[in-house]
């Protein structure tokens, strides 16, 4: 168990102004099995007012319009997160289990990924977690990280063919990889201890629970991942989704740093 | 005698329905036609009973297909009874993830659908399809009859027939039902979509406000139009005639420059109500029509009353060696289509077409349902002075207001090719009124 504070900003600068815009925010954690959220702010600035409420894959949402001329928009959520009280996030409502346990989008596969499935030879496991992480272990030495190589258009099946990709080509195409196998699975966004940007794992089904792991650090998620959304692929849970009418060329940053808080040390404080 | 007077004034009738714009739009090859779509003077024309039959199969078949869609976007219970297979609902392009919990008012899914049936010859009705999303058609009938009446009065007068103009009233009765609060309005994409012509009608028709994208906004959770000197007042019902995808580039298709955005938002909130509500094309899928009996007896514990063509699903292994024992007498449909595309007959196919059909049925055996070939009956059109008979089917209307209503009229639509199946207006049919006699 440990206690994480995130700040998640994002920054976009327009080099005209931007008559109107509407937004929809995906980056709220929610409490579940495994983490428990506390002190979560929310800043947008220039001020706008917003409302929240739950997608209909139950994240949550901040969303709203700015209809005054603006040359940048930004915002900043903040907050502490203890993560690592359980092996699992969710139990799995039957229901909605079975919206994960069909190709859709960015995780359909391909020939070259059914075949990759097929040299596998994992057919003689029974226990969904063990075959997951079996699959998960062959697949982070086959499949290399390079960043920058691919984008969010690109699917599991050009992601894989590439033979290289970043963390949401690994969980689309580990996605694939679990379908195949007969696996409930669903596309995660969320954080992780570090500096950088978002990052993204699949949560698989097993024994009536959803057990995250992450295929692009090789690992289970346990006590080092903040989640924010779920989806069935990265664009049913897209951290940042907006339009604006102007604005011409925009630039876009993103920073986030996640990092462990040690209580010893704030009581010392 | 009087149907010959009608007769008469077919010519009449139609330069009207030209100078009222009653036209469909189509687009080929990437450009817009405008076309006038056809209008045929000899009815259609269903007996009182006759349409007593079909009212009571028409309301349990819209009732169940709501009960369905219900569950589906909640519990799933039908899919977890086993009844449904999972593939065909959530590997369907009609699903969609966002309605997932969201809770229309009053339950209502298809407030306005669109029920294709046809008789075969030896007098059975048949259900075609089912059209659940924005069906369009009923302003056509409307305003035929009307123009009708003008140059041929007497027809109306002798005969005993259900005056159709009421279908504004029905409609308006559907809006009040689920108005949260507010006007309402009916939202069309534009001049240049193929049914704009019905759009206004309606607004006309009904008194709501025809309005497009841009006239409304969202704010704080509530949705407001714009009026024309600026102000903003709370809409309590919109009936759009833009499809899901295009409704709200915030929560479906992002490229979207005809939608509100957030207005789905105001939905799943309850602050407004949306006609037809988002995600039905789960329900109305040719591979979801095989299922309908079975979610009447499924949701209502009974018999189907209207039949289905007989339809197979090479899905299921059995139904898949009978589709190719049968190849020749069926008719394939792609699931993913609609008005009247992917339609293909097997014993029209060339040896080269059918092997490729064959080894993409195999390869993709979800997508594509057969059904036998009814042999339907023919209706007389004129077509240029003399009377020829051409393949004709019904689009009935059923409205889901306080209580079920079904039109006492429809849209027969016919086939101008003798040689035709095929009688949708995008495809160049005709239509003609359609008469239920009255007691």
């Amino acid at each position: 168990m440990k206690k994480l504070h995130f700040d998640y900003s994002m920054r976009i600068d327009y080099e005209e102004m931007v008559s109107t815009c509407s937004f929809t925010i995906k980056c709220i954690p929610q409490k579940n099995n495994r983490q428990v959220p506390d002190n979560v702010h929310i800043d947008i600035c220039p001020p706008t007012k917003y409302c929240l409420g739950l997608d209909g894959l139950n994240n949550p949402q901040i969303y709203g319009k700015n209809g005054y001329p603006h040359d940048y928009f930004t915002y900043r959520i903040t907050g502490d997160v203890v993560v690592g009280l359980s092996l699992y996030d969710d139990l799995a409502e039957p229901g909605l289990a079975m919206i994960f346990n069909h190709p859709h989008g960015l995780n359909i596969p391909g020939e070259n990924i059914k075949k990759y499935y097929d040299s596998l030879d994992v057919d003689g496991i029974d226990d969904p977690y063990q075959k997951a992480m079996r699959i998960m272990y062959r697949f982070h030495d086959d499949y290399e990280y390079m960043t920058n190589s691919t984008n969010i258009y690109t699917t599991a099946e050009e992601a894989f063919s590439q033979g290289h990709g970043v963390c949401q080509d690994f969980a689309h195409i580990f996605i694939a990889l679990m379908h195949l196998a007969g696996i409930p699975a669903r596309y995660v966004t969320g954080l992780i201890v570090g500096e950088g940007a978002s990052h993204a794992w699949v949560e698989v089904l097993s024994d009536g629970k959803w057990y995250g792991l992450d295929p692009t650090n090789n690992k289970p998620v346990f006590d080092e991942h903040i989640k924010l959304g779920v989806g069935r692929d990265a664009n049913d849970c897209m951290i940042n989704r907006g339009i604006m009418h102007g604005g011409g060329l925009q630039t876009q940053t993103i920073n986030v740093l996640v990092e462990e808080i040690d209580e010893r040390k704030m009581e010392n404080d | 005698m009087d149907r010959l007077k009608l007769l008469e004034h077919t010519d009449t009738v139609n330069e009207l329905l030209a100078r009222y714009g009653v036209k469909f739009g189509i687009y080929k090859n990437n450009t817009f036609h405008e076309q006038l779509f056809p209008f045929d003077a000899i009815p259609r024309v269903i007996e009182a009973d006759e349409f007593d039959y079909l009212e009571k199969g028409l309301k349990q078949r819209v009732v169940a297909l709501n009960m369905f869609l219900k569950d589906i976007y909640s519990k799933k219970q039908i899919v977890k009874d086993g009844v449904i297979p999972e593939d065909f609902i959530f590997a369907s392009s009609g699903y969609m993830v966002e309605c997932e919990g969201v809770t229309p008012i009053k339950d209502v899914y298809s407030h306005i659908s669109g029920i294709d049936l046809v008789k075969g010859k030896d007098g059975t009705w048949y259900i075609l399809e089912d059209n659940l999303r924005v069906p369009s058609g009923a302003s056509y009938p409307m305003i035929a009859r009307d123009l009708c009446r003008r140059s041929s009065p007497g027809t109306f007068s002798d005969l005993k027939i259900e005056d159709n103009r009421n279908y504004a009233q029905l409609l308006r009765r559907t809006m009040d039902n689920v108005n949260v609060g507010g006007h309402s309005v009916i939202l069309t994409p534009g001049r240049y979509n193929a049914a704009y012509f019905e759009h206004s009608y309606l607004a006309e028709k009904t008194g709501a406000h025809l309005v497009n994208g841009s006239e409304l906004t969202v704010e704080d959770d509530k949705l407001y139009f714009i009026t024309a000197n600026g102000e903003k007042e709370r809409v309590g019902v919109v009936y759009r005639r833009i499809s899901d995808e295009y409704l709200d580039p915030m929560n479906f298709n992002p490229e979207s420059l005809i939608g509100i955005p957030h207005i789905y938002d105001v939905f799943r909130k309850g602050n407004v109500a949306l006609m037809n509500a988002p995600g039905n094309g789960v329900a109305d899928d040719k591979g979801i029509y095989y299922f309908v009996p079975k979610m009447i007896k499924y949701y209502l514990g009974e018999d189907a009353i209207l039949n289905n063509a007989p339809t197979y699903l090479p899905f299921y292994e059995d139904d898949y060696k009978y589709v190719i024992e049968n190849f020749d007498n069926l008719v394939l449909k792609d699931v993913a289509e609609a008005g009247g595309y992917g339609v293909v007959f097997g014993n029209k196919m060339t040896k080269q077409e059918k092997a490729d059909f064959l080894e993409l049925l195999k390869a993709e055996p979800r997508r594509f349902i057969a059904q036998e070939v009814i042999d339907f009956q023919d209706l007389d059109i004129v077509d240029n002075g003399i009377q020829v008979p051409r393949k004709a089917d019904l689009r009935a209307f059923v409205l889901m207001a306080d209580e079920p209503l079904v039109w006492k009229s429809g849209l027969t639509r016919f086939s101008r090719n003798p040689d035709s199946f095929i009688v949708n207006s995008s495809q160049g049919g005709g239509f003609k009124d359609t008469w239920v006699l009255s007691r």
